[in-house]
């Protein structure tokens, strides 16, 4: 099923927005030009995830060496601070497996559509 | 022998019999200052049963630990102990004398001591080397000159200390022992003395009792501190032993440091994995004075959460006051557990020859 969240323009590099697809809050956000759609519950503790910082984050490094990068492509949950790369999804602490739930999002001249399962 | 019964004391306490004894080891500038102050670090809690036991004074009188013979056929002997990891005693405090000078000079003169009058006796007396943890440079220094020595395992120091041991201030003692293929253990009883801060970030306890239920909290400051600090990925070999600090509080902290580091991982980036995945491969965990639950099996249970078959190692403290007997301590464990606790974890730290063959032979 394929829901328009927004028109073409809506959202400018870096930006978010929160949408209602089927009763289901979802962050749509904007990184490197292309679009991402995350399901606005954090799989930690089902806080409002997409509410979070988007922001950079310190890359793992060498002891006592600060490397920052992934400028934009970090969101920060509000509650925890869990870290999320709006990329992919994971969660970017080591040994950790938890991630967020996405959705495909398809653009054109018409709008910004999320794709949903139908059971969804 | 029997490979069950392969014990490892990974905590037994040797000391000086007289001042003297330790002259000809001390430059004769420092001669005087230790004959007239000792350790010269005190500490102010009163333990009305004293801190060694009273049947472990050896046969020809003086102080219980002062004679090696002694301590081979008063105790490990009779309890079929196959090593004993020496660990000292008072001269743990000189950390903690205000004069760096005069610490490391003691520091050295003990080891010089061991060596010559324990390290010989007997092969089953494994000795610990004793720095001054206050002044790195010098600590790595002594640890390079003793650290060939055959019979020394391990770095030791008193956990008493001015801050938490992850510090950067400490990374030459570390680099050193990892240099030289040697755990470093920290030992309790130096809390508040000297130029240590208060035994607890809350100030002084009140009594001996008060004060010795909580040394742990100290122990949890260093380990949280190695591994926050990113000393196990800055030197990947090396291992901490954490002796007499107490075990059930471990699945604790590891539980409590995974969950922040989830959240806040971007404060120490150098970690690759998560804290108490360090904690399993880089520390080890002596088990007096051993936890006694009303229900036994909850100590079972934390043994398990924190994976006591690989970090746990027995001892037995002696010949001090709060000694756990090692034909009773770790009964109603299983059998396989209690084989890693009692001599494997250890001869694997140590790299004792836990005799391939013994173990055929006891299979066969």
């Amino acid at each position: 099923m394929r829901v328009k969240v927004a028109e073409p323009d809506a959202l400018s590099e870096g930006g978010k927005l929160i949408v209602k697809v089927k009763e289901m809050e979802i962050g749509l956000f904007r990184v490197g030009g292309r679009y991402y759609a995350w399901r606005n519950v954090c799989p930690h503790a089902a806080a409002p995830v997409c509410l979070g910082a988007v922001r950079g984050t310190r890359l793992p490094s060498a002891v006592y060496d600060y490397q920052y990068g992934m400028d934009n492509e970090v969101l920060r949950c509000p509650w925890h601070g869990w870290e999320f790369d709006l990329k992919s999804g994971r969660h970017l602490a080591a040994g950790s497996q938890a991630k967020l739930r996405g959705f495909p999002v398809e653009a054109d001249d018409t709008g910004v559509y999320v794709v949903v399962g139908d059971g969804s | 022998m029997r490979a069950e019964s392969f014990i490892v004391d990974t905590d037994v306490h040797n000391a000086i019999g007289k001042l003297k004894d330790l002259l000809p080891y001390l430059p004769k500038v420092w001669h005087q200052q230790w004959l007239e102050s000792g350790i010269g670090v005190h500490g102010q809690y009163y333990s009305p049963v004293g801190v060694l036991r009273q049947d472990a004074v050896p046969d020809g009188g003086g102080v219980p630990g002062s004679d090696p013979r002694f301590v081979l056929k008063h105790y490990m002997e009779p309890n079929g102990i196959d090593y004993a990891i020496l660990t000292g005693g008072g001269e743990q405090g000189i950390s903690l004398h205000a004069d760096p000078d005069y610490a490391n000079a003691v520091a050295s003169a003990f080891n010089d001591w061991l060596a010559d009058n324990w390290l010989g006796v007997s092969p089953k007396f494994k000795g610990s080397i004793q720095i001054n943890h206050s002044d790195p440079a010098a600590a790595a220094k002594e640890i390079d000159r003793m650290g060939q020595h055959p019979a020394m395992v391990q770095v030791v120091m008193g956990s008493g200390a001015r801050m938490p041991y992850g510090n950067r201030f400490y990374h030459p003692i570390y680099e050193a022992a990892e240099r030289n293929g040697l755990p470093v253990a920290i030992h309790p009883g130096t809390e508040g003395k000297g130029i240590a801060g208060a035994p607890t970030p809350s100030g002084y306890p009140t009594r001996y009792m008060e004060w010795h239920n909580i040394l742990p909290a100290n122990f949890m400051t260093h380990i949280n501190s190695l591994v926050c600090e990113g000393v196990f990925e800055k030197y990947p070999k090396l291992k901490l032993v954490s002796i007499e600090g107490g075990i059930a509080w471990l699945p604790h902290l590891m539980w409590r440091m995974d969950k922040n580091y989830k959240a806040l991982r971007d404060s120490t980036p150098w970690l690759k994995r998560l804290p108490s995945e360090y904690i399993v491969d880089h520390v080890r965990v002596t088990t007096q004075p051993i936890e006694e639950p009303a229900k036994p099996e909850h100590l079972l249970q934390i043994f398990q959460m924190m994976h006591a078959d690989k970090i746990a190692m027995f001892s037995s403290d002696y010949p001090h006051w709060d000694f756990d007997n090692p034909k009773v301590v770790l009964n109603g464990l299983p059998r396989e557990l209690k084989r890693r606790i009692l001599g494997l974890n250890a001869a694997e730290l140590y790299g004792f020859p836990m005799l391939d063959e013994q173990k055929e032979a006891e299979l066969a």
